[in-house]
């Protein structure tokens, strides 16, 4: 640009230059002498170097000039005071880089639609279960009426049915489970993908005896098959079964994991296996165990879908009396339900953090333009406009922020891999956060208003300045009044942003121990869980049993472990199998026994082993608990809710409840009534039943173990006997009961260290301002405090003056931010547990903690106006 | 001195006649900023001299806008020199001015002899 200047400049001398040749040619023509000519055609052609300059102007870069001497003085000025700008940088930079990190989250989490082609209109299918079960959301649907509309089905163009499953790898490596989709043939084509390597399942490998067919996921084919495309055609061993690969993913292709698909769902899928089993013979009733997406039809609205899934079913409805009904959710709300309201919060947060930030940097240069105003008077006597001084502190302010916002875009993104990495809680499409486009135009956005706010006010009083007034060398009183009167406004926003983040964050920090303090129903101290699953056609039902059993009495035998059990399913992982509750004594429809009118509730079931209840710490309430003698008996202990469900006020022993069978249901007599477990840390225990493991044998289940000392000690021998009885067995890492309820409330802990850290931050930089304020007022009021002390005041009467002014501001803003905190507490009401968003004693605290920190910051500044000596106060006015 | 102010109150106010003149003048062929001068003053029979003050902010100003552009060419006397010329745009701008000039020349008139306007 520089040179592209010169050269224009260069060319305007030349033309300058052959005019007056010219003119002094024609004069020399007309006969006067060289040197005259020359003169006189100077003269005549006026002030070259005025002339030059009105020339330029007409090249329109003024005003990009202007700017660049704006810079190189906003650049001048900067160096002339690094501390402040140190600090203004800095908090700028972990405001704005905090703020697009949240919104990079924000923005690959809720944002951005899901990699599949038009995902619009992805939908996920479901069931509403019937209001009186008390269901606590939609479940996955049932197989066979899956199989009526994909057969019949017009309103989408493919329905495709999901669930999570597992198998084991074995061959040349360590036996390793794998986490799978067992889907339908026509998966993949309604998701609108396609496998990058060889070929998509075919509609007959769905049924049983051709389903021994996988497709890898591209990560998977790279991290155990070695990236090598041989691979399509080569049959592996899974869970001691062959199967051949047929496929493998792209890489792009991104799984939304575990519960974005519906309940029941385990890890992000590496491997796909097809169905195994012929839907449209499947039950029709009670099995609600299948996640369901489809692909609606352009122009078809989710209505008219329901309407038709309704209308599929109702022949099935009729017959076994079924009361739930089908419903759609879009696939991208299913997916992400959970943290909806959590991110937008904790986005709205760090709104309030940055605007304080702002607000900060903005007094900081408020304070330094006031050290100007002389400067700026002198500016203004000399021809400056008023408008060129605003544009002076502007340009410092965008300087300020850029630095800030560029240092912050870094530390965002540095920010945001290691979260990425360490990922402490479980965020859906969690791999899917990076910073596009649309973060970097909000971080543009945000930088934006940082600089109007932080250079607004100190621009506009450098403008408004009368160049008389500042050029005397004392300011004016009322000018300095004026001056405290902004600056304490602007403390107030900040007091008042601080109490709303407190409120919030003391909320969160509450609902949180409530949380974790609530009985859970059993003792987490000292349990070990090590999972286990045993799968493939070596484990009939006699050889899963006997592998238990023994496995039971050899891990009792280990030194240190108090007691040992087993269960398909431990406390706080989910609802499990559930089935209609029936007490077959007393149905309300004998003439239809598996009708779901006669259902008394939702149970779920548990499969256990004896001495699940000791080991666990389940206080046992009546009765006695299942053992080995039971085998030959059908027996139950059911939850004390269920008691006073089915026989409100009678002795439950002996009565007998239907067991969860899919084929057959069993009569159980109950011979025992324990405590509730929690499925998960903010519901209420559920109605459960407890079968002993050997009637129903699952594919696995999770071993329990009571210790005597330390858990750790003993996981070394726990897998030594697992593999002692089966070398091909996959040993999932062991964990303690401790680590799995840690791990269930990890995401609101981590919520509320956010929120808190948020608070304390914004309540330091309150802090500071509150300082700055009452630090300016005594220097301001310096004579007339040497005045008081002169005639006679006395310490705490000056003190208390002091503290007055400086908390003045800090009420407002106290009671503003109390006000909008009780407004606002609505929209947080989702988030909290246990605790109402007005709770009076989370807000007097609140108040008491504010008012401490505030008196505190401005007892410091205001003892300093004690130690004034009055003779040098008078004297330095 | 002349203030730099009064400069540009000069541009301001021949503003619009001087670049019709100096496009009526560049319509007969490219010209450099001294004969453009010169041109000016001998069709006005030296009633008009432009002073260069505002001649070079000018055409410095119109080829801005589009309707003049330059080229350093070797004049007839042997000299290198910037010449200006019309650009199409120009001419349309030429016209436009011409006619705008006219209906001022004709509302001035009107109302220096108002018994013709009857």
């Amino acid at each position: 640009m520089k040179w592209l200047r010169r050269q224009k400049e260069e060319s305007l001398e030349e033309e300058i230059r052959v005019h007056l040749a010219m003119a002094s040619q024609a004069r020399i023509e007309q006969g006067e002498s060289p040197d005259e000519a020359t003169r006189s055609a100077r003269r005549e052609f006026g002030n070259e170097l005025l002339i030059k300059e009105v020339t330029r102007d007409m090249w329109g870069w003024s005003a990009l000039e202007r700017f660049a001497q704006d810079l190189k003085y906003a650049f001048r000025q900067i160096r002339r005071s690094p501390g402040f700008a140190a600090v203004v940088v800095l908090t700028l930079a972990l405001g704005l880089g905090a703020i697009t990190a949240m919104f990079s989250i924000v923005n690959g989490v809720l944002l951005e639609p899901m990699r599949f082609p038009d995902p619009g209109r992805l939908y996920v299918a479901q069931t509403i279960v019937a209001p009186r079960f008390k269901a606590t959301g939609p479940w996955p649907v049932n197989a066979r009426h899956f199989s009526e509309w994909r057969t019949h089905g017009k309103s989408w163009g493919q329905i495709a049915l999901v669930s999570g499953m597992s198998l084991t790898l074995t061959g040349s490596r360590e036996p390793e489970q794998l986490s799978g989709f067992s889907v339908s043939y026509n998966f993949f084509r309604t998701l609108g993908v396609q496998p990058a390597r060889g070929r998509d399942f075919l509609p007959e490998e769905e049924l049983p005896g051709h389903s021994h067919v996988v497709i890898l996921t591209d990560a998977l084919w790279r991290t155990h098959f070695g990236a090598d495309p041989a691979v399509i055609g080569r049959t592996i061993s899974l869970s001691g079964e062959p199967n051949l690969v047929i496929g493998v993913m792209p890489p792009a292709l991104r799984m939304p994991t575990g519960g974005e698909w519906g309940p029941g769902f385990g890890s992000a899928p590496v491997i796909f296996q097809p169905l195994g089993f012929d839907v449209s013979q499947s039950r029709a009733y009670g099995e609600y165990g299948w996640g369901s997406i489809l692909r609606l039809k352009p122009g078809v609205q989710p209505q008219q879908a329901v309407t038709e899934m309704n209308a599929l079913i109702a022949d099935l409805v009729r017959q076994f009396h079924i009361e739930s009904k089908p419903g759609m959710t879009p696939l991208e709300d299913q997916a992400t339900s959970g943290v909806h309201s959590s991110l937008w919060l904790l986005l709205a947060t760090l709104g309030a953090v940055l605007l304080i930030v702002c607000v900060n940097a903005g007094n900081l240069m408020l304070v330094r333009t006031s050290g100007r105003y002389r400067e700026a008077g002198v500016r203004m006597a000399l021809g400056a406009g008023r408008g060129q001084l605003f544009r002076i502190v502007m340009t410092e302010a965008i300087v300020l922020v850029a630095m800030g916002g560029s240092l912050g875009l870094f530390l965002a993104y540095w920010g945001l891999k290691s979260f990425v990495d360490a990922a402490p809680v479980s965020l859906p499409r969690l791999d899917e956060v990076h910073m596009d486009w649309r973060v970097l135009t909000f971080s543009f956005i945000a930088m934006l208003l940082a600089t109007l706010l932080c250079g607004l006010v100190p621009a506009w009083r450098l403008s408004r300045i009368a160049p008389l007034e500042s050029l005397k060398s004392s300011v004016a009183n009322s000018e300095l009044r004026q001056r405290l009167r902004v600056r304490e406004a602007m403390v107030s926003v900040e007091v008042a942003l601080s109490t709303v983040l407190l409120v919030v964050g003391a909320l969160l920090m509450l609902s949180f121990l409530r949380v974790i303090h609530t009985d859970q129903g059993f003792e987490a101290s000292r349990v070990i869980t090590q999972d286990f699953s045993l799968i493939g056609p070596k484990y009939t039902d006699v050889r899963t049993r006997g592998f238990i059993g023994s496995a039971l009495l050899e891990l009792r035998s280990i030194p240190g472990v108090e007691s040992a059990s087993m269960a398909d399913r431990v406390p706080l992982r989910g609802d499990g199998t559930t089935c209609g509750l029936r007490d077959p004594d007393h149905l309300i429809d004998p003439s239809h026994p598996d009708a779901a009118s006669n259902f008394a509730g939702l149970a779920s079931y548990r499969f256990v082993a004896p001495d699940y209840w000791k080991t666990m710490g389940i206080p046992l309430r009546s009765g006695r608990v299942l053992n080995l003698s039971d085998q030959n008996r059908k027996v139950a202990v059911v939850s004390q809710s269920i008691a006073e469900v089915l026989w409100p006020g009678q002795d439950p022993i002996g009565r007998h409840v239907m067991s969860c069978g899919s084929i057959k249901s069993t009569v159980l007599e109950v011979v025992g009534v324990a405590g509730g477990t929690r499925v998960s840390p903010e519901q209420a225990p559920p109605l459960m039943v407890y079968e002993p493991y050997w009637e129903v044998l699952r594919g696995g289940g999770s071993f329990v173990l009571r210790t005597r000392s330390d858990p750790a000690a003993v996981i070394g021998s726990l897998h030594k006997v697992l593999r002692s009885l089966d070398p091909d067995l996959p040993i999932a890492p062991a964990t303690t009961m401790q680590q799995i309820l840690d791990e269930s409330v990890a995401d609101r802990r981590f919520e509320m260290d956010l929120a808190v850290a948020f608070a304390v931050a914004a309540l330091l930089l309150a802090s500071l301002g509150i300082y700055g304020i009452v630090s300016f007022a005594v220097a301001r009021r310096t004579p007339e405090i040497g005045i008081r002390i002169a005639l006679g005041a006395r310490p705490r009467q000056l003190m208390a003056m002091m503290i007055r002014q400086g908390m003045l501001p800090v009420m407002a803003g106290l009671a503003a931010g109390l006000g909008a905190a009780l407004l606002i507490g609505q929209l947080l009401a989702s988030q909290l547990f246990g605790i109402s968003p007005r709770d009076p004693v989370t807000i007097s605290l609140v108040t008491l903690l504010l008012l401490f920190v505030a008196v505190c910051a401005c007892l410091v500044p205001a003892r300093r106006a004690l130690r004034i000596d009055p003779a040098r106060a008078l004297r330095s006015e | 001195m002349p203030s730099r102010n009064a400069y540009q109150n000069q541009i301001e106010l021949l503003q619009g006649t001087l670049d019709m003149l100096i496009l009526r003048t560049l319509q007969s062929g490219p010209e450099h900023g001294h004969g453009i001068s010169q041109a000016i003053r001998a069709n006005s029979r030296e009633l008009l001299k432009v002073e260069t003050g505002s001649l070079y902010p000018a055409l410095h100003r119109l080829e801005r806008q589009g309707w003049l552009a330059s080229e350093w060419k070797v004049s007839d006397k042997n000299q290198r020199a910037k010449f200006y010329r019309l650009t199409a745009a120009g001419k349309r701008q030429l016209t436009a001015e011409e006619s705008k000039w006219k209906l001022l020349l004709l509302a001035i008139a009107g109302v220096m002899n108002p018994e013709t306007n009857q």
